[in-house]
């Protein structure tokens, strides 16, 4: 069977939409509504301020999904400042002006001397060498302070408000490239979502900022406990050493120790602007009546732009990069290929690359090492990671079956790349990897949520909400021998960065 | 704009209506019975062209023998990858996988599933070797080897996350390692499993009249849907099915702490307690009361340790029922140096709350947010069907779904109290800690009678 014959047939996903509109829910001046049944019908429209809207009626059941998605992650944070982009994503929960204060005047104050405490308290850290007596004092200034800004504070109304209202899955994400928040209500919640997000993002606080500091540091801890993450970190700041995609999204623990508030607001201050999002509205609702409300309450959103950007090109690696981490787990490989990036037209091919490798069980890594040789317990890829907006990592993980090891399955995974290289897929492959994205671009319209993230994650991140079905069709382009030249171009042993965890000697 | 802590919905714009209660009544959807035993749900649902279908099948791996546990695991995960008496197993994955189409075959402590996801234009094809997987599963030699391998490679990786290793180890410290609620695999019990005892499993567990299947989707009718199920299942015959008995379990219900000694930057702390059984109606204050305790962000272990006291990044409670006694979970990751304090602020809020009334507003919001996002166990038609068949499959009577609500919004102070009373015992929990005591601040036989472990054991 052709894959190409089936094309395109992406239906449209809510029956609804085809039923004749009342006036008010006539959608207004500059909104539009996509027609070609190749993509979902979703409505685009823009505030003056640059803040992008995409929503999609779905009527299930009465319930409706937001994401609002800033195009700002980790490769934003200023130098030394690792991790500032993720903190700044926990302290987004932590009220505005008239959330969780009891009164913001008084508390700004209180605020204010917390932030001068911390900041000596900072100075005295670094002082060289340091002055123990003078840090005890500085310590007990700023537990002080701290206590008597608390006692101003209206613990936890942020997140109480949304419990009373319903939510369902409230939480924000962070990456290398955009920081997303993400929470479904009821739908009749439409308008007390706009209330209380237009004034999350117009009136953010930061109260709280050195004990969400101090959760951070926890999280970065179980992250260190986890060979897992610890084997990706140690990939990504090897394989990167000029680019910020050197740094965990995490934060180095003593870049995190020295965050401040202050830093998080100037980083607030510079990105978190309406023409550097997008918010996307998936479910029981009228188009129509989003766009007023969002006109409402986020119009008086003033409009700037985010701040300038450039970071160092990372520059081509010329050798072979193998790292050794000792945990105490048993063993696993991460291999980092640098990909040319998104914009390249080479992109395409690199991606069917990774999908003839590892999609599925008659993928060549399931067939050739966990199933004929029986080597590994898992081998798959990734034709793109940890991010989108610059160029980044082909990615391989695998993991021996004892009492195979580690430097087997490396090379056996060396050995089924060299082989893709001189034997180009045949036209079966290329056609289930076709079949199977289609599928997945039907199965994606299910979750609302899930959809709500990708259409705003496109939209503003990759330039285009229709992005995906887009790569589908540059997918179909792809001939066999191109995947080949893509592998040997990209997937070359001078380009490549491994990274082998193994458990300590035993004593 | 002005949002007073003390009801601060109330405050909320004033152009804002009143906050609506939610008007959702969950379809029933169908139900049939076949004349083999098969009970079957549908619901059609025409806005993708997909279809999905799952099956419960009543078993787990509670039910293996003790002298092969991983039996039920290993029966389950070959279903399909082991190919079946009409499709080679080779065959089987390069169909599904060329259409995008899935079929999967899982087992957890008290249910086997098998579900399959295929586009409406294959969905003839996709049935067919979902039935054959239910019915007809071969057992292909090759394939039991690597599947074996597998579950043994699985058994030596076990360790590697502390995280979910601690939370696995102090459910099998609570009930026992002998006790099917708390045992795990082992390489001995995974090889003690032979191709006739997997088969001789698949015999005895997977009968028509000992499963739910819910199907949903992009079908022209139910009655269609309802025609081939019984084409596909028709004809698979009734059996009689034996099931191992359960001993009752022992709860030994005093402190007693384990450590797993590991250089690691963070602990991991379980805390446990005798939980409920599961159809015991107690569970809808408990559920309110674990919404309270620690049930998310603003929950009392949630704001205590992490947002007052900056200690932990995953901290949070919950209950799990069981057919007998269940367990009651209180969980954090925190650094060695200042664990104790984590854990005594965990011991003193499930304390807490059963020595001092709640405010009634906390409890309100509790009740609240249980009720108000009740919606979302439904996101899609297939979701709702399979919730549906879950609660029949694990006993409920058919209406709990459509009285949920109503039962939960019962709950007031004086019942979560009690509840609390009644259940929650800090003094006695048993506690499971891995991390590195060396960085401890406290010794852990502060907190009672320790006993080391090793990762091995």
């Amino acid at each position: 069977m052709n894959a190409l014959a089936l094309l395109p047939v992406l239906p449209l996903c809510c029956a609804s939409l085809s039923a004749a509109r009342e006036d008010k829910d006539a959608l207004p001046a500059g909104a539009s509504m996509e027609k070609d049944p190749k993509y979902p019908p979703v409505v685009s429209y823009t505030l003056k301020n640059g803040l992008q809207l995409l929503i999609l009626e779905k009527t299930f059941v009465p319930t409706v999904s937001f994401t609002m998605l800033f195009k700002v992650g980790n490769v934003d944070n200023p130098q030394g400042k690792t991790g500032l982009a993720h903190l700044f994503e926990h302290m987004a929960f932590k009220g505005t002006k008239t959330i969780n204060s009891s009164g913001y005047d008084k508390e700004k104050a209180a605020l204010d001397k917390v932030e001068a405490a911390a900041q000596a308290l900072l100075a005295g850290e670094a002082a060289s060498p340091p002055d123990a007596k003078k840090l005890e004092e500085l310590r007990a200034k700023f537990n002080e302070a701290e206590k008597e800004a608390d006692k101003l504070i209206i613990k936890d109304e942020y997140l109480k408000i949304y419990n009373t209202l319903g939510e369902n899955g409230m939480n924000a994400m962070t990456s290398t490239d955009y920081t997303g928040y993400v929470v479904s209500l009821p739908a009749s919640r439409l308008e007390a979502w706009m209330i209380i997000e237009s004034d999350r993002f117009k009136n953010a606080v930061l109260r709280e900022f050195y004990k969400e500091r101090s959760v951070v540091m926890e999280e970065r801890r179980m992250s260190e406990s986890d060979p897992n993450r610890v084997q990706w970190e140690a990939l990504f700041s090897n394989a990167f050493r000029a680019h910020p995609y050197h740094n965990p999204t995490l934060g180095w623990m003593d870049d995190i120790k020295s965050l401040t508030r202050t830093d998080a607001e100037n980083f607030f201050a510079q990105y978190y602007v309406p023409g550097n999002a997008t918010l996307s509205v998936i479910g029981d609702v009228k188009a129509a009546e989003v766009i007023k409300l969002a006109e409402k309450y986020f119009g008086g959103w003033k409009g700037r732009p985010p701040a300038k950007r450039a970071y160092a090109e990372e520059p081509a690696q010329t050798a072979e990069k193998k790292v050794e981490v000792t945990f105490k787990a048993k063993p696993s490989l991460r291999i980092g290929f640098h990909n040319p990036g998104m914009d390249s037209p080479d992109i395409y091919a690199l991606l069917m690359v990774s999908e003839v490798l590892s999609n599925g069980k008659t993928g060549r890594f399931y067939k050739n090492l966990v199933e004929g040789r029986q080597l590994a317990l898992y081998a798959g890829s990734y034709f793109s990671t940890p991010g989108n907006r610059y160029p980044s990592l082909f990615v391989v993980a695998a993991a021996p079956k004892a009492p195979h090891t580690l430097d087997e399955v490396d090379a056996a995974v060396m050995e089924v790349i060299e082989r893709l290289k001189t034997v180009p897929p045949t036209q079966w492959e290329l056609d289930k990897i076709l079949n199977n994205y289609e599928a997945d671009m039907i199965r994606q319209l299910e979750s609302n949520p899930g959809l709500g993230m990708n259409l705003a994650h496109n939209q503003q991140v990759m330039g285009d909400w229709k992005y995906e079905w887009k790569i589908g069709s540059e997918l179909r382009k792809v001939k066999p021998e191109d995947v080949s030249k893509a592998a040997a171009k990209y997937l070359t042993r001078a380009n490549r960065t491994a990274v082998f965890l193994r458990e300590p000697a035993a004593e | 704009m002005t949002l007073p802590g003390a009801n601060p919905l109330s405050a909320l714009a004033p152009d804002l209506p009143p906050l609506k209660s939610i008007d959702f009544k969950p379809p029933a959807g169908d139900r049939v019975v076949l004349d083999n035993g098969m009970v079957v749900y549908l619901m059609k649902d025409n806005t993708l062209p997909v279809v999905h279908v799952t099956a419960f099948i009543h078993t787990g791996k509670l039910n293996d023998p003790a002298d092969k546990i991983g039996l039920g695991e290993l029966t389950a995960g070959l279903l399909k990858d082991g190919g079946t008496e009409k499709y080679k197993p080779g065959e089987i994955d390069r169909k599904l996988e060329f259409l995008g189409a899935s079929v999967e075959t899982s087992i957890g402590n008290e249910e086997a599933r098998a579900d399959m996801t295929a586009l409406k234009k294959d969905l003839d094809e996709v049935l067919d070797i979902y039935a054959q997987v239910l019915m007809k599963p071969a057992f292909g030699t090759d394939k039991v080897k690597i599947k074996r391998d597998e579950a043994l490679e699985t058994i030596n990786r076990r360790n590697d996350d502390p995280g979910r290793a601690a939370m696995r180890e102090a459910v099998r410290r609570f009930y026992g390692p002998d006790h099917p609620y708390g045992w795990r695999a082992e390489t001995g019990t995974v090889n003690a499993a032979t191709i006739a005892d997997m088969k001789a499993y698949h015999a005895n567990f997977y009968r028509p009249n000992n499963i739910i299947l819910a199907a949903a989707g992009d079908f022209a009718s139910t009655g269609g849907m309802l025609a081939k199920l019984k084409k596909k299942f028709g004809n698979w015959p009734k059996g009689e099915v034996k099931f191992p008995a359960i001993p009752p379990v022992r709860i030994e219900g005093k402190r007693h702490i384990y450590h797993i000694e590991k250089d690691i930057a963070q602990t991991f702390i379980v805390m446990l307690q005798k939980g409920v059984k599961r159809l015991d109606p107690i569970e809808y204050p408990l559920t309110v009361t674990n919404e309270m305790l620690g049930g998310g962000l603003s929950s009392r272990l949630a704001a205590e340790i992490r947002s007052r006291k900056g200690l932990a990044y995953s901290v949070y409670s919950y209950f799990a029922k069981k057919p007998d006694y269940g367990y009651i979970v209180g969980y954090c990751g925190t650094k060695p140096e200042t664990y104790s304090q984590a854990l005594s602020e965990m011991l003193k809020q499930f304390k807490l709350i059963k020595s001092e009334p709640a405010p009634a507003e906390e409890v309100d919001r509790a009740r609240d947010s249980i009720v108000n996002s009740f919606v979302f166990k439904f996101p899609t038609p297939f979701e709702l069907i399979t919730e549906r068949a879950a609660y029949e499959y694990y006993g409920y009577a058919p209406d709990y779904l459509d009285n949920y609500v109503e039962s939960i919004a019962k709950t007031d102070p004086a019942a979560v109290l009690e509840t609390a009373k009644k259940l929650f015992k800090p003094e006695d929990a048993m506690l499971l800690v891995i991390g590195s005591s060396k960085k401890f601040d406290k010794p852990l036989s502060d907190f009672g009678p320790v006993t080391e472990l090793k990762e091995e054991d």
